[in-house]
């Protein structure tokens, strides 16, 4: 799969597990931070975020520190997911 | 004595929210009666993505109420559903990753006790919380605990709630069940039906109470309830009620009858109607607001609008009726699927 279908399939998914229903993929940019000031995510959605990679791509993330490394931004998620997928 | 309503709201399949409309009546979609649900200003973006339908309403309702108002000393609420739709989603959750990976979203939402945990939350009220959740009299138990802490603490004041929501594996289950309408029908056509079953329906009415007759809306001076399918024990029952609470040389101005559309319920109300005065007019609401468990509570809240003179019984509610006037005692007579019966009786304060 290619990392652009890669990302836009990963907003869909983004979407569906934190029930942002007024929003589209097309409203979230790649760049855009997923916590604070871009999409406003807080820590029960980094939890959601997790248990995502975990069921859709077979990615366990344990160590705290790699998870704020990872759910940056859908490029950040896009590209670990590239690295690591198990599906 | 039992208490007084000082203000009330309630998001229901009618306009009842803000600027109350029910001479207009809403149409039932598929047989059923879903809420209008207003804009929830006091929400956060994150929260109200994450509530049920039911949590949103039973907030939605609540929070006006307690934005003027002194801290209740308890919220009690009466659900028999709750969040069953978010329940089902966990539930399913369970089985699709075999009880691994389940996040608790899902499963926080389909809690009875979310409703009124998350009112506390929102409002920072940090007293009395309780949530009964006993089936078709979940909210009337409700109304025993407020009735019982008003006795105990007379200068306290609580948030009393009936709510539930649509649920579409439990539609599925009591439609199979006979308990909706397997045809199409509409709600201004219910009671002419004729067959098993009835609308579907849902809702949120929520309740400021105290024993502060000053501005009060309406009394509530008692409830009873009784789990019974005998409509002979069922009758004296509420005949024993009537004795008991209805102060000598008063009679009921208006019984608001709980009648369905199921043609199996239908006794139970007319033996209902033959122990008042001939002449008594008697109003139906679940063609307004659907069949579920707590819509007594909708009932509780229509008569608080009709003893305050807030609303004006609309002619698409009477069933029967020579003039409906200076109401001063109204008999709400509700039955939960044949089995479970309340009636309360409310009056001007």
């Amino acid at each position: 799969m290619e990392i652009a279908e890669l990302k836009e399939k990963l907003k869909v998914q983004i979407i569906q597990f934190l029930n942002l229903t007024d929003l589209t993929p097309a409203d979230i940019k790649n760049d855009e931070p997923l916590f604070g000031d871009g999409l406003g995510l807080d820590s029960i959605d980094s939890l959601e975020l997790i248990v995502l990679l975990k069921r859709e791509y077979g990615i366990n993330i344990q160590d705290p520190k790699e998870g704020r490394k990872v759910l940056i931004d859908v490029n950040t998620m896009a590209a670990y997911i590239e690295q690591h997928r198990e599906k | 004595m039992m208490f007084y309503i000082n203000k009330t709201n309630c998001i229901s399949p009618q306009q009842t929210f803000g600027d109350i409309d029910i001479e207009q009546l809403h149409a039932s979609v598929d047989n059923k009666l879903k809420v209008l649900e207003p804009p929830y200003p006091a929400f956060t973006a994150n929260a109200i993505r994450r509530m049920s339908k039911s949590t949103r309403m039973g907030c939605g309702a609540a929070l006006p109420l307690l934005a003027d108002s002194t801290q209740p000393d308890g919220i009690i609420i009466g659900t028999q559903v709750s969040g069953m739709e978010e329940n089902g989603k966990f539930l399913n959750q369970i089985i699709e990753y075999d009880e691994d990976m389940l996040t608790p979203g899902n499963f926080v939402q389909g809690t009875p006790n979310t409703i009124s945990s998350q009112i506390a939350l929102i409002s920072n009220n940090k007293n009395y919380n309780i949530t009964h959740v006993h089936r078709g009299l979940a909210f009337e138990n409700a109304v025993i605990d407020t009735a019982m802490l008003l006795n105990e603490s007379p200068q306290s004041t609580y948030l009393l709630g009936g709510v539930d929501e649509i649920c579409a594996n439990n539609h599925t289950l009591d439609t199979l069940a006979d308990w909706f309408k397997k045809e199409d029908c509409a709600n201004n056509d219910l009671y002419k039906s004729n067959t098993n079953g009835s609308l579907s329906g849902e809702g949120a009415a929520m309740f400021y109470v105290s024993n502060n007759k000053t501005n009060a809306l309406a009394q509530l001076k008692a409830i009873t309830t009784i789990h019974n399918t005998d409509v002979d024990v069922v009758k004296e029952h509420i005949r024993n009620f009537l004795l008991q609470n209805l102060p000598q040389g008063e009679k009921i101005d208006l019984l608001l009858s709980g009648e369905n559309g199921d043609k199996r319920a239908l006794h139970y109300y007319t033996f209902c109607e033959q122990l008042l005065d001939s002449g008594t007019p008697v109003a139906r609401f679940k063609h307004l607001c659907g069949e579920y468990p707590t819509a007594s509570s909708f009932a509780l809240w229509l008569a608080c609008n009709f003893v305050s003179g807030q609303a004006t019984v609309p002619e698409h509610m009477l069933k029967k009726a020579a003039k409906v006037s200076a109401l001063k005692n109204i008999l709400i007579y509700n039955t939960h699927k044949t089995a479970q019966h309340s009636c309360m009786l409310v009056s001007i304060p």
